[in-house]
């Protein structure tokens, strides 16, 4: 590894261990999100090191882009007093035990690390002007991989999400309109204080919070949550 | 058409149900009529069964091993799969055209998810890569956690969907850290490329040993054995019962195959396998728990749909016997192609048993009284003979009885099993007595029907009128006693795919 590489893995490496502990230590959920974006980027620079570009630049775009952009949604979609706790909920005992057993991990991990033969992890140098070097991570070695070796798991994988999708639309519409016509009669909607209003054993609901829409014409439907 | 896909034309069956899942959902955006895709997803899964069938005799050619490159096999096993799987999900699209329009479910996602879930299953009967075996799997579930909560205004339905796609993804967890073992300690992801590290010793033997446990258990969840099966009465119960009846016998038919796949070519070794200390024996002490397990609690039972799903649970355990069947023969005999094909033959069996049992309680119910409990259906016998003879010839065939086809999955199952010698006696003495405490709540149901009155003044459940249920029934019926007087084609059917681990 080139002298410049080695100074992009130091100060990486730094960044991304002060941005973990950060992360997890921060009280402030916006600030942790902000650690965590600096921790993302931070990885895509290892990533770079390993001559792994198109992994930095997806790293990049998902991580950094999407991800955390959402978590930043949701923290201020709750609003800033959702997530922060006042009280510190854990004693001395549960603190220690945790710090313990995080001590006793990371040292199992170091030892293990320390304990592998370097010549079968290493990443080949790269002498400059080299050309399989850049395929390592690259673009051309990765479609390959996907597109050509592994096209036919790639290919199913693409059914699976289709599947995931319409399976969660499923849920998420819920329920057609004759459904609604049939469940949302007048006196549903009025005293439907039920969760499920098609089953009389499901728990109640708060009166107070339940439906105030406009109410539709009288129904001479018994009503389903009588 | 065959020469047209050249080397991808082992696939045909497959591809040709993803396109016609695709081209439904088009239609889905289409039409007003939902019921239209009932019939669509019926005729583009049957098609995929009668390829599958065409393809039968069709060498394989070396392109098209290159082609695929292991990543999935192209066997007359995954061949068999494809018929029973889109078979039953065919059976079950025709369920649901009737059931969801008498219940004003009608949506169109139903078929479409039915039509991916078979995929998905298909794709799993002919994985030969751990790969693509957890995304078939995944595929396959996914789909199923959207059936089960289709209704979602049902709390039962919602409960359900949960329990099992919480449990379910425990239960592939537990699968893919098994497959991470498996690569740790052969280097390998293909099926092929994994036996022959175990083979040639490479491989370490405890690493090996603990992942196969691990692979074994998310597999077992799948096919609901003992003790692995507690999302199974829930998720049964809360589903509609045409997504019940998918669940009953795609699932496990592709779990089923999958397993076998697992078990004879992935750990197919002399030493795993071993009747004694390999995973035999361990299959056979599964199958007697999930025999015992499901009979005896089917027996509490009060609602039917919860009965047939702890009988489910019981028939998962006759198959599981013929499988640790198939392995337990004299150490240098190879596989008892007996055992096997009664395996394959029991899932054709218990698939159109199933599909009359389920199609039947939908055709009890109609909109407003749905028949689910044993007192839902006193008296309909009496009241609707039509309606009941279905129902009793499902039932019976479910039991065991002859002539039906349930009576020879069962018969060739344990004669199979006998036939093993005397290490397998007492699982099969197991089976009998099981199968004896089984009929007591088969015959219940018959009880019911015809020697039972409804209670003065109790809502009465009026059978419904739809002629998607009633071809299903026929359909089903017409193979159940086909199937039960003249076994010897599908026996030979599956004998040939049975052939396939040689």
């Amino acid at each position: 590894m080139s002298t410049g590489g080695e100074l992009l893995f130091v100060v990486c490496g730094l960044i991304a261990v002060v941005a973990a502990v950060l992360t997890v230590s921060l009280s402030n959920p916006l600030r942790s999100a902000v650690a965590l974006l600096t921790h993302v980027t931070a990885l895509a620079g290892l990533y770079l090191t390993l001559h792994a570009h198109l992994l930095a630049a997806v790293q990049l775009l998902v991580y950094a882009g999407a991800v955390v952009v959402l978590f930043v949604f949701v923290i201020m979609l709750l609003g800033p007093g959702a997530l922060d706790s006042k009280a510190e909920p854990r004693g001395w005992v549960s603190k220690t035990v945790g710090a313990g057993l995080l001590a006793l991990v990371a040292g199992a991990i170091a030892f293990a690390v320390g304990k592998v033969n370097p010549e079968t992890v290493a990443i080949p140098g790269c002498p400059d002007g080299q050309a399989e070097c850049s395929q390592f991570g690259g673009v051309n070695a990765l479609s390959a991989a996907i597109y050509r070796d592994a096209a036919i798991p790639f290919e199913l994988v693409s059914m699976l999400l289709l599947v995931a999708i319409i399976a969660a639309i499923t849920i998420a519409r819920g329920r057609t309109r004759d459904e609604k016509e049939l469940t949302d009669s007048v006196d549903a909607r009025r005293f439907a204080r039920r969760a499920f209003p098609s089953d009389a054993e499901a728990p109640l609901l708060n009166p107070a919070k339940m439906s105030t829409g406009p109410l539709r014409g009288q129904s001479d439907e018994p009503s389903a949550a009588e | 058409m065959i020469e047209l896909l050249g080397a991808w034309a082992p696939l045909l069956p497959v591809l040709f149900v993803a396109l016609g899942g695709l081209g439904l959902m088009l239609v889905d955006a289409l039409v007003k009529d939902k019921a239209e895709l009932a019939m669509g997803t019926f005729v583009v899964l049957s098609l995929g069964a009668g390829l599958a069938l065409g393809l039968w005799n069709e060498p394989v050619t070396a392109a098209s091993t290159e082609l695929f490159g292991g990543w999935v096999a192209a066997d007359r096993l995954s061949l068999f799969l494809d018929v029973a799987i889109c078979g039953g999900a065919a059976l079950a699209a025709l369920l649901g055209g009737g059931y969801l329009r008498e219940h004003q479910l009608e949506r169109g996602e139903f078929y479409v998810l039915v039509v991916f879930s078979a995929f998905g299953g298909m794709m799993l009967g002919r994985s030969s890569d751990v790969l693509t075996l957890f995304v078939a799997l995944e595929t396959l579930s996914l789909g199923v956690y959207g059936l089960v909560a289709f209704r979602r205004t049902s709390p039962r339905a919602a409960e359900g969907a949960l329990k099992y796609f919480l449990l379910g993804s425990f239960a592939s967890a537990i699968l893919l850290y098994g497959s991470a073992l498996l690569y740790g300690a052969t280097g390998h992801t293909d099926f092929v490329g994994i036996a022959a590290s175990i083979e040639a010793g490479d491989a370490e033997t405890r690493l090996t040993i603990l992942a196969m446990a691990l692979m074994v258990v998310g597999l077992a969840f799948k096919v609901s054995a003992v003790p692995f099966h507690m999302w199974t009465p829930d998720a049964y119960e809360g589903a509609v019962t045409p997504a019940t009846t998918f669940m009953a016998v795609v699932v496990k038919t592709a779990a089923f195959g999958v397993l076998l796949r697992v078990l004879f070519v992935v750990f197919g070794d002399d030493m795993l396998s071993a009747p004694s200390t390999g995973w035999p024996r361990v299959l056979g002490a599964l199958a007697a728990i999930t025999m015992l397990g499901g009979n005896l609690a089917a027996i509490v039972q009060r609602n039917v749909k919860r009965m047939l799903a702890y009988s489910s649970i019981a028939h998962a355990g006759y198959i599981l016997v013929g499988i640790a069947a198939a392995a337990s023969g004299p150490a240098d005999a190879g596989w008892s192609e007996t055992a096997l094909s009664s395996v394959l033959y029991y899932l054709l069996a218990y698939t159109v048993s199933n599909v009359l049992a389920f199609g039947s309680l939908i055709l009890a119910g109609s909109h407003g009284k749905e028949a689910v409990s044993y007192e839902d259906l006193a008296g309909l016998g009496r009241r609707h003979p039509a309606v009941a003879l279905p129902f009793v010839l499902g039932i019976l065939s479910l039991m065991g009885f002859p002539p039906t086809a349930g009576f020879f999955a069962k018969y060739y199952v344990l004669s199979a099993a006998m036939q093993m010698g005397t290490g397998m006696l007492w699982l099969v003495l197991v089976a009998v007595l099981s199968s004896a405490v089984g009929a007591y709540y088969y015959l219940r149901v018959l009880v019911f029907l015809f020697m039972k009155q409804p209670e003065p003044g109790a809502v009465v459940a009026v059978p419904m009128r739809s002629l998607y249920v009633v071809s299903a029934l026929v359909l089903s019926g017409y193979f159940v006693l086909r199937m039960g007087l003249a076994p010897n084609a599908y026996l030979e059917f599956a004998l040939e795919a049975a052939r396939t681990f040689g």
